[in-house]
């Protein structure tokens, strides 16, 4: 069966691969996203980036005003980095202390700033342990 | 306890069984080949489908026309390559591949059962 | 019973794996009898994954906390729907409730087809039973929901977010989705094994196919509108990797959809389809990956579990034989016609499957993209909302106009100048639409009235369809204008159901750009008597109320609402703290206009000790549309689901012209 140029399969051809241009062209000039790191690896970092970690008490002022005030460790490992964290804007309803958070935001003179309303808490597992001490 | 082993042993049993079933219900058959199409009845099979598709294609292209999806010209110039299409198809099918009885009928094999 | 329900998952184990190696030495040895145990031994599989689901089911319903699973998932408390629904809230059941489905599906796509494809059934056996093996190996070796324990007193309990009508439908409805496609999958493999590589198995499971996009959509929307109301951050989708693990799957199987058309009609594509659909299987796999393995940060996550690399080998696995099963059959494959013109229905469908495999790759990369650059860089970096958005728009715009250009177009070639006549009219309304909204102020967002401009092109070309198919069966010799209008319907039911569906995805576009890019918000903090305006509507605090209900304590803030003169009656908005669970679960206040589908959406923050509320406020035009699209959604893909008598008369007349062999 003769194969012969056919307009159509060039057609085709042109708009895969304008796809992947238009693909190329917005990853390359909008960037990639934002690091997720463990509260451990920030020191140092000047980018905005998110962070990842465990809510330690004591949880102070208000989110609405001023701000809210606790600090953040790593899930997991033996670091005992605890990160000063300063947020504002919309807390979710499983906000507490324990609470494995993820939040977007720079580090400025030592603390945290938060982009408001950038917090995400995790769903904890689908059940919750009767004695109330949070192990998810 | 006892119950729940109970009912596992009669599920397993009724499994077995069911698996078994085929050769329980035929010992001795007289074919145990998995019927396959003739290489004649694929051909005719698929020229039916082929025919049927080309039919459906016609009728569309007609339904197109009178809604006014298709203009006149449009219709005109693919009426006539669809039509010798399906002309093609049937001439085919009066052809080459015949109905299976005729082809039984002349390898001298004994009439098929139909699904009903 | 516990033991008992242990057994038959046994059972269901050695009944896959019989099915799997004799429905395959059936096959190739042709051998009857073993064929037909191979699918008896399917069908039975599906017995024994009952009695299991059965035990799970009662041992629920009588809170036989013994059952590790039972005591993890609900408690004394918890109203029997949500106890139910607790089959599928934890990994263990869900993993069942996959096996259960998959084995019933199974044992009926076979048994149905069983008469005029059996050719392709025997290979679509063993298929089926390997993926219905793992499945059960999962729930045997790995996460069975039946260990046991010395009973509690009482269970954990539900999630409280859990506890809504919409999660009780939405991972069923999804379920069905994923494993709906298990049946073109394996008809797709079993045709590529059996050599018969034309449209029969096409045919065979369109019906499938359909019934598993549409509970997929389904389930999505119920999943999205759960978030709006539930979660209520006053969004709907959050380009979570959870949601979109249901997204990947169903822009997948559109594309499918649209394509599986074009090879019924001219018997091109064959490969691309082939493809298409593993591609669509796997990424339904990768969906319940995704969800239960807890392998990405999600909002949604999942106990971290075992389960992942399982899940992953088999995705592998499933990939690889898939695609070397194709490419020994290519040279079979190539189709004997070819595509004619860029300007053609074909070309129009290709189009569209381009736009939605890129959206659906996209958003795969974005999924993924963490994992591989923790992998190269040593660093996960997370992509956020606005790529998304930006692909949504990019791909996702040219789709929705594609919609409207598609159907109009003939198959084979069409002339430039035949398409101008058809379009003019539809191009006329929709530059007019555009003009009156940009007139009202929509050009404050040029991706929203872009995509409300398409939508009035689509609409109109939707109206134009109906009306002159059913000028044209007037014509025809219909006795009414109403009959004319059914008798179009009924005769050409996948296409005008695939129209209501195109109407409903207009509708979906409508709602989406409305409430996303034509919304606002305003906060505020208030004392009781003081008020807040947002666009027209005023709020007053009232007073704040707490009541008790059966497992929870609620708290609610009073607003009377009011827009220019008219008032609008009060709205309620506060959280609610659950004794058992010991959480708190925020309640939102939803005002709907029934007249312009636009919702006053209220959030009480924070309610300090004094009564002071801290709102956040949201008015979101046009957003219940995307609630009536489903609805509308699930009224088309019934139409086009409804069984066609003539269809399979000509279907059953084919096979007994040819002489296919009465079934025993």
């Amino acid at each position: 069966m003769a194969r012969k140029a056919n307009p159509a399969r060039l057609v085709l051809a042109l708009l895969v691969a304008a796809a992947l241009a238009v693909f190329l062209l917005y990853t390359s000039i909008a960037g990639g996203g934002n690091p997720s790191i463990a509260p451990s690896k920030l020191a140092g970092r000047t980018g905005e980036v998110q962070l990842a970690g465990l809510v330690v008490g004591p949880v102070a002022g208000d989110a609405h005003a001023g701000g809210l005030r606790f600090r953040l460790r790593d899930i997991a490992g033996p670091s005992k980095a605890r990160v000063p964290i300063r947020y504002a804007g919309s807390v979710p309803d499983l906000f507490k202390v324990g609470r494995h958070i993820v939040l977007t935001g720079r580090l400025r003179n030592g603390v945290f700033v938060a982009e408001p309303g950038s917090m995400i808490t995790k769903c904890p597992s689908k059940y919750v342990p009767k004695s109330g001490d949070s192990s998810t | 306890m006892t119950l729940a082993l109970l009912l596992a042993a009669l599920l397993a049993i009724a499994c077995v069984v069911t698996v078994a079933w085929p050769f329980l219900r035929e010992p001795e058959p007289e074919s145990d080949a998995l019927e396959k199409l003739e290489p004649s009845e694929r051909r005719r099979l698929d020229l039916l489908e082929a025919r049927d598709r080309a039919l459906a294609a016609l009728k569309e292209l007609e339904f197109d026309h009178r809604t006014g999806t298709v203009s006149d010209d449009d219709y005109r110039a693919l009426v006539g390559p669809l039509r010798r299409e399906a002309a093609a198809t049937l001439q085919a099918l009066d052809d080459g591949a015949l109905p299976v009885e005729e082809v039984d009928a002349r390898e001298g094999r004994p009439a098929r059962e139909r699904i009903s | 019973m516990a033991e008992l329900g242990r057994a038959a998952l046994i059972v269901t184990l050695g009944l896959t794996a019989y099915a799997l190696v004799a429905g395959a030495a059936a096959a190739h040895i042709g051998r009857r009898r073993l064929a037909r145990s191979a699918q008896n031994a399917l069908v039975a599989a599906f017995g024994s994954t009952l009695v299991a689901a059965g035990v799970l089911l009662a041992a629920l319903l009588r809170n036989d906390f013994s059952f590790v699973y039972v005591a993890q998932t609900t408690s004394e408390a918890l109203p029997t729907a949500y106890t139910i629904s607790a089959f599928w809230g934890g990994q263990e059941g869900s993993l069942l409730l996959w096996l259960l489905v998959l084995t019933g599906f199974g044992a009926a796509a076979v048994t149905l087809n069983r008469g005029w494809a059996r050719d392709l059934v025997v290979w679509v056996v063993p298929v089926f039973a390997a993926v219905a093996f793992f499945f059960s190996f999962l729930v045997v070796v790995v996460a069975s929901p039946f260990a046991t324990q010395q009973a509690p007193l009482d269970g954990a309990g539900m999630t409280p977010s859990l506890q809504n009508p919409y999660m009780l439908a939405h991972p069923p409805l999804l379920y069905l989705g994923y494993v709906g496609l298990t049946v073109p999958f394996a008809f797709a493999l079993g045709a590529l094994i059996s050599g018969r590589m034309d449209e029969r198995w096409l045919v065979a499971t369109r019906r499938w196919t359909l019934l598993a996009w549409t509970a997929l959509g389904i389930g999505q929307l119920l999943g999205a509108h759960w978030a709006y109301e539930e979660v209520g951050w006053g969004g709907y989708y959050a380009w979570d990797p959870v949601e979109n693990a249901a997204l990947m799957p169903w822009l997948a199987a559109t594309a499918f959809l649209h394509s599986v058309m074009i090879q019924e009609k001219r018997g091109m594509l064959r490969v691309w389809n082939v493809l298409l659909v593993i591609l669509a299987f796997s990424l339904s796999l990768f969906g319940t990956f995704l969800t239960r393995s807890g392998v990405v940060n999600s909002i949604h996550s999942f106990t971290q579990s075992s389960i992942g690399p399982w899940f992953l080998g088999f995705i592998a696995v499933v990939v690889a034989v898939s695609l070397v099963i194709v490419f020994r059959r290519l040279p079979q494959l190539r189709s004997p016609t070819k595509l004619e013109s860029p300007v053609s229905r074909e070309a129009a469908f290709l189009y569209n499957n381009l736009l939605l495999l890129a959206l659906c790759l996209a958003i795969l990369w974005g999924v993924v993209y963490p994992m591989v650059s923790e992998a190269v860089r040593g660093e996960a970096v997370v992509l956020g909302r606005s790529y998304y958005d930006f692909f949504l728009r990019v791909f996702g715009l040219p789709l929705l106009l594609l919609m409207g250009i598609g159907p109009l177009v003939a198959w084979r070639r069409a002339s430039l100048r035949s398409l101008g006549t058809t379009f003019r009219w539809p191009t006329a309304f929709a530059l007019a639409t555009g003009v009156v909204l940009l007139a009202l102020g929509a050009g404050s967002s040029v991706p929203g009235l872009i995509a409300y401009t398409f939508s009035a092109f689509v609409a109109a070309t939707i109206v134009l369809e109906f009306a002159r198919g059913t000028r044209a069966r007037k014509a025809l010799g219909a006795a009414s204008w109403p009959r004319a209008f059914s008798s179009l319907i009924s005769r050409n039911r996948r296409r005008y159901g695939g129209y209501v569906v195109h109407a409903a995805i207009v509708l979906l576009a409508i709602g989406i750009a409305g409430s996303s890019a034509f919304d606002s918000v305003a906060e505020a903090r208030l004392t009781q008597g003081q008020a807040m305006s947002i666009g027209d509507y005023r709020l007053t605090y009232q007073s704040l109320e707490e009541r008790s209900a059966a497992n929870a304590t609620e708290l609610r803030a009073r607003f009377a609402v009011t827009r220019g003169e008219r008032d609008l009656g009060m709205l309620e908005a506060g959280k609610n703290a659950y004794t058992v669970e010991q959480q708190v679960s925020n309640e939102v206040g939803i005002r709907s206009d029934p007249l312009t589908g636009e919702d006053l959406f209220v959030i009480a923050e924070q309610i300090d000790p004094d009564g002071t509320v801290y709102l956040r406020v949201f008015v979101k035009p046009l957003v219940n549309l995307i609630w009536i699209a489903g609805l509308v959604f699930l009224l088309g893909s019934v139409i086009a689901l409804w069984p066609d008598a003539r269809e399979q008369r000509r279907l059953v007349e084919r096979t007994r012209d040819v002489g296919v062999p009465a079934t025993r």
